[in-house]
């Protein structure tokens, strides 16, 4: 059999070649820059994350804003200890106000509660705080 | 394929054409050379083996020729041609190799000539004695009638094909340059499309910003490192005042919080409930936020606690 008895055929079969190969490279192309899209995408949404995370949870002023909580109540019915990123607070007979305040305060504060206790003493309360940062 | 093709007969005199597809062409015996044998053999391969043998000393031996052999009732029609030779000459005719799809020579379809086919004004074909020749018309008589060559003429088998012939195609050379066009049209477009094909450079530059912004997070690895710490931190966080908001809303008239307790992996409170029905409210409330509950010892009495 010789080729050329089919030379018609072989140049549309070559030509037909060129055109799945120009597919091919197309279609890998695409592949592989939507894949590095893929990856800018996901590095863009990590750092995001991190920044925000760490706003929220690696605040310098943290120390500055738990302070806060020594105004929660006058200083008699506070127990204060506070030491590098650490804090002991003790309140005695808050009423319900004062612990409305106090609690509100401590939600709204990034920090990592480590225990919270409160416990009524007939109409008043009693609250153990610990938290770090 | 062949026998759909037009069949053009071909002679030292004919004109010059002009044609578009494949054709097949029946020799006129002024391009080959013919012997009759009566041979002992069965198959047209064994004859043709000694078909050279036959033609030694009959033919030119500074043209290349091939053979060609059928069987004609109990006799075997060698025929000996220069295929280079017809080719040259059909070439100047118009009619170019590939579009040559099969030669047949006229002695395959002798009992069409039996009426002679007029060539020029001067020459006609015609069968005698079983054998297919050029005669001057002049010889066949004044009240001589002659047939016109058409496709009836085509044998029912037999001809020959020659390399680089368009008797195998399935396309024509215009159809083949038509496609392979295309096609290379289109292989053209993939790839301009897939070089042009960019990236989503609005994204990179915001991650570049980023990374000048905060050199330390380009590390993958020292992100996942902060994700992992401050993501466990939030969650639990979250679900701490989360759990305190809830026992918050069970706190209404009816139902006092005694005791509440958190710590990093419990919490629990105490509710003292004026009544079965206060109590049964701060139940469903507990129950609605997926806590568990306990009746004290103590009458009214409902503790409410879960794992953070």
């Amino acid at each position: 059999m010789s080729w050329q008895r089919y030379q018609n055929e072989l140049i549309v079969l070559g030509a037909f070649l060129i055109m799945l190969a120009g597919y091919m490279y197309k279609h890998s192309h695409v592949n592989a820059q939507a894949q590095q899209a893929n990856q800018v995408q996901q590095s863009i949404n990590e750092v995001k994350e991190v920044i925000a995370l760490k706003k929220i949870w690696a605040d310098k002023k943290i120390a500055k804003k738990v302070d806060a909580l020594q105004q929660m109540a006058p200083g008699s019915k506070i127990r204060w200890s506070k030491q590098k990123q650490k804090l002991e607070a003790t309140y005695t007979g808050l009423n319900a106000q004062e612990l409305n305040k106090l609690t509100t305060k401590i939600l709204n504060l990034p920090v990592v509660i480590e225990q919270l206790d409160v416990k009524k003493n007939g109409l008043l309360y009693n609250v153990e705080f610990k938290c770090k940062w | 394929m062949g026998k759909s093709k037009k069949l053009l007969l071909v002679h030292r005199a004919m004109e010059k054409i002009s044609i578009d597809e494949s054709v097949n062409i029946m020799l006129s015996p002024q391009f080959y050379t013919l012997k009759r044998e009566s041979l002992p053999v069965k198959y047209a391969y064994q004859a043709k083996k000694i078909a050279p043998s036959l033609f030694e000393g009959l033919l030119d031996e500074q043209d290349t020729h091939e053979y060609a052999v059928f069987k004609e009732e109990e006799d075997w029609i060698f025929v000996a041609y220069d295929i280079e030779n017809i080719t040259a000459f059909l070439s100047t005719k118009g009619i170019p190799l590939e579009k040559i799809a099969k030669i047949y020579f006229a002695q395959e379809s002798a009992k069409h000539f039996k009426t002679p086919v007029l060539l020029t004004e001067k020459e006609a074909l015609v069968t005698l004695d079983n054998t297919v020749v050029v005669m001057p018309r002049a010889a066949l008589g004044e009240e001589a009638t002659f047939v016109k060559f058409d496709e009836s003429f085509m044998p029912n088998k037999g001809g020959v094909t020659i390399k680089g012939g368009g008797s195998s195609s399935l396309l024509t050379q215009q159809q083949a340059y038509a496609l392979a066009t295309i096609f290379l049209l289109f292989g053209a477009m993939f790839i301009v499309e897939g070089a042009r094909y960019g990236q989503a450079k609005a994204d990179t530059a915001k991650l570049q910003s980023l990374y000048e912004e905060y050199p330390a997070l380009e590390s993958g690895y020292t992100r996942q490192g902060i994700i992992d710490k401050y993501r466990k931190i939030d969650i639990k966080e979250r679900k701490k005042r989360d759990a305190i908001k809830h026992i918050s809303k069970m706190i209404f008239k009816g139902s006092t919080l005694t005791n509440l307790t958190v710590n990093d992996k419990t919490f629990k409170a105490r509710f003292l409930c004026a009544n079965t029905t206060a109590k049964k409210q701060v139940k469903q409330l507990a129950k609605k936020s997926q806590f568990n509950t306990t009746t004290d010892k103590a009458k009214n009495s409902l503790v409410v606690e879960g794992a953070l």
